[in-house]
């Protein structure tokens, strides 16, 4: 079996695993948002809670909270899907990461402006949507790009529940044709792959919103 | 065991049951997750010494005055930042054995995770170095220092000053990646995890154990790096 | 016997040629300064001389010998051409003290105690003994420049380069670091000083050279080109810099 054999029969994951990779990222940008406005808008009795979201989720190994997902709320009774359990674990770490590059972002806006926009009487939730968020979210994309790609590379876990994407493939191909580096570099060389289309996603969706001279490269 | 009316009767006993049940087969399994831990601990321990050292190695080589060798380092670390850790190890794991190269699952998790770590760490040390005054390092070639002197003094102790955020964060990161070291054998905290759930199917508790653990773990590592922080950071150095 | 000789030095970046054949020398004790509009090849022309920009063509004799040869040691050159920069460039890591023994410690391999006697030394000579223990982001930008000088003279060099040393500095400061410059002319200090700053110049009562274009246009006492020289360029250089500090 030649190596492009290989490749072919790996890409096969490849859809399963944009999927993946997309779902959780999309939990996450959800979830980080929700967490940057809950603090920017500091909501009352909010603090406490999101304060140990971002901790405990940035403290837990994903394998970890993936397995109590899948394998551990069905001994509850819970029966929950892989992909939910993905989007659960992977994608609600992400959102704790996400939310700590959306109020770096945050910090970065001048405070000068945000005046200027409360001396003209905009109302707080006006200011929000309209100034803050909108240059937040062009400063933020580096890090979310960083985090994007931290998704993709931990989306081979969604193998140990079952869902067929690439690492799948691998090992399954890998136990019935003992060809294992060949094979894994196939599997490398697609993540690669993939990595680079979330890249030049996201630098196209940078380019559309781009604002001459401010903050962005 | 537990008669089946009493189950039945009163609702509120069966999940105090559980628990103490799960606290005895937590106590009778308490040497094998210890020594898990161990496993753990050596395993995140050794490879965020070696990843460090490693990763200054790569960093050095991205300033070599060969355009070669630059090129050829900025595709390593490309490589092994691009690659997903599990792949990486299972391409150690399961695939060098058909050239006949077998390791032990701690072998493979150490150099998996070193060549993994030490590309980060190098990209980190090479964007900290971006923030160096351009005007120092030349007063440093205008005293007489050479390229590796330079390097040892001028740079480097400043660049390890800079990127201790992101340098301890990667600890944190090689603490909780271990526990995928259990999916190429190695029996670390979470496989024996693995194994007290097996025995009894208290999953939930067990997995929830775990992620405690970790996290108890963890917040030990960030009070240790803001100690850390608050000590070597320099007047006017701090980002 | 001239300390340093520089015979036809040349230096092009690309298609632009930076140095068009530089010819000057600079006796033993004695203190030069290069004037000059921006961008005349005054700075690149100091960093050809402890090669910091490889020369193109021509000779640079230090102490008869010649140094644009590919055999020559260039470390140990620098090591003996101190070299004072704009931006004072002290290493952000380290103490002014440590600033000093750095290089006495690692490249003359001195102990940590000579090294420290040595640095102490220095900083007193440029009144910085007290602010020793500081970082360079506690000092002002004239204790900076002085520790940064401090630094150079600890290596015992041959010779002092100074590139625009009070360009980065407030007037009061500047007038500080002129002060100090001049001491060291009368302690005799041979000094070669590329500057903007016409106090600096007149007042070190230096030999001028007044660079233009990648030449040489002209070099004579600071007096008799401050004013009223027969070359227009030199006149409207000195009249333009008149305005600018009025």
């Amino acid at each position: 079996m030649d190596f492009g054999r290989i490749l072919l029969l790996l890409a096969q994951g490849a859809g399963q695993t944009i999927l993946v990779t997309l779902a959780c990222i999309l939990t996450g940008l959800g979830v980080g948002l929700g967490v940057a406005v809950l603090r920017r808008l500091r909501v009352r009795g909010t603090a406490w809670l999101v304060e140990t979201y971002t901790y405990v989720f940035r403290a837990v190994p994903v394998l970890v909270l993936l397995f109590i997902m899948f394998f551990g709320l069905p001994a509850l009774g819970l029966k929950v899907p892989p992909m939910l359990s993905m989007m659960l674990s992977l994608g609600l770490i992400a959102g704790a990461y996400l939310a700590e590059v959306f109020r770096g972002a945050m910090d970065a806006l001048d405070p000068q402006e945000l005046l200027a926009a409360e001396a003209m009487g905009l109302p707080r939730w006006q200011i929000l949507v309209s100034i803050e968020l909108p240059q937040m979210l062009r400063l933020a994309v580096p890090g979310m790009l960083n985090e994007f790609t931290t998704v993709l590379k931990y989306s081979p876990f969604a193998y140990t529940v079952g869902i067929p994407e690439i690492t799948r493939q691998a090992t399954a191909l890998a136990s019935t044709t003992l060809r294992g580096v060949e094979i894994y570099l196939a599997a490398g060389l697609l993540y690669f792959g993939i990595f680079q289309l979330l890249r030049i996603g996201v630098r196209a969706v940078e380019k559309r919103f781009e604002i001459p001279g401010f903050g962005m490269h | 065991m537990i008669p089946e009316s009493v189950n039945s009767s009163a609702i509120w006993v069966m999940p105090m049951l559980e628990l103490l049940g799960f606290w005895r087969d937590l106590v009778a399994y308490g040497p094998q997750l210890v020594e898990g831990l161990r496993k753990t601990l050596v395993l995140a321990g050794s490879v965020s010494v070696s990843g460090l050292l490693g990763g200054i190695l790569v960093f050095g080589l991205t300033l070599s005055q060969q355009p070669a060798v630059r090129r050829i380092t900025e595709a390593w670390v490309s490589f092994f930042i691009g690659m997903p850790l599990l792949v990486l190890l299972f391409l150690v794991y399961y695939g060098l054995p058909q050239w006949g190269i077998r390791l032990s699952p701690f072998a493979v998790a150490f150099w998996g995770f070193t060549l993994n770590v030490s590309a980060y760490n190098a990209r980190y040390l090479a964007t900290a170095y971006r923030s160096l005054d351009a005007a120092e390092l030349e007063a440093a070639h205008a005293q007489g220092f050479g390229a590796s002197q330079i390097f040892l003094w001028i740079i480097l102790p400043q660049v390890l000053r800079l990127s201790v955020p992101a340098l301890t964060n990667q600890v944190i990161l090689n603490l909780k990646d271990s526990s995928i070291a259990f999916l190429i054998q190695y029996t670390e905290f979470f496989a024996q995890v693995q194994e007290l759930a097996a025995q009894n199917f208290r999953f939930f508790q067990a997995y929830v154990l775990a992620g405690l653990v970790y996290l108890a773990l963890v917040s030990v590592i960030v009070l240790a790096a803001r100690r850390l922080e608050a000590r070597i950071i320099l007047p006017g150095l701090e980002r | 016997m001239a300390l340093l000789e520089v015979i036809g030095l040349t230096k092009r970046f690309g298609d632009r040629t930076v140095l068009k054949g530089i010819d000057f020398s600079l006796e033993e004790g004695d203190t030069k300064v290069i004037m000059g509009p921006s961008g005349c090849g005054k700075s690149t022309l100091l960093r050809c001389l402890n090669r910091l920009i490889e020369p193109d063509g021509g000779q640079i004799l230090f102490r008869s010998e010649d140094v644009t040869r590919a055999d020559t040691d260039v470390r140990l050159l620098r090591q003996r051409i101190g070299f004072v920069f704009q931006q004072f460039a002290l290493y952000r890591h380290l103490t002014a003290l440590e600033n000093v023994t750095l290089a006495l410690r690692k490249l003359k391999g001195m102990s940590s105690r000579d090294a420290d006697a040595k640095a102490l030394l220095e900083l007193r000579r440029m009144d910085m003994e007290e602010h020793r223990a500081k970082y360079p982001a506690q000092l002002s930008g004239g204790q900076k420049q002085r520790v940064a000088i401090a630094r150079a003279l600890a290596m015992d060099p041959a010779v002092l380069f100074f590139d625009e040393p009070t360009s980065a500095l407030d007037p009061e400061m500047s007038r500080e670091v002129v002060a100090l410059i001049n001491r060291l002319r009368y302690e005799g200090v041979t000094m070669l000083c590329v500057t903007h700053d016409v106090s600096l110049a007149r007042y070190v009562t230096a030999q001028v050279i007044f660079m233009d274009a990648g030449e040489i246009r002209a070099e004579d006492e600071p007096e008799r080109l401050l004013s009223g020289h027969h070359d227009p360029r030199i006149r409207e250089f000195f009249g333009n810099l008149g305005h600018a500090d009025a």
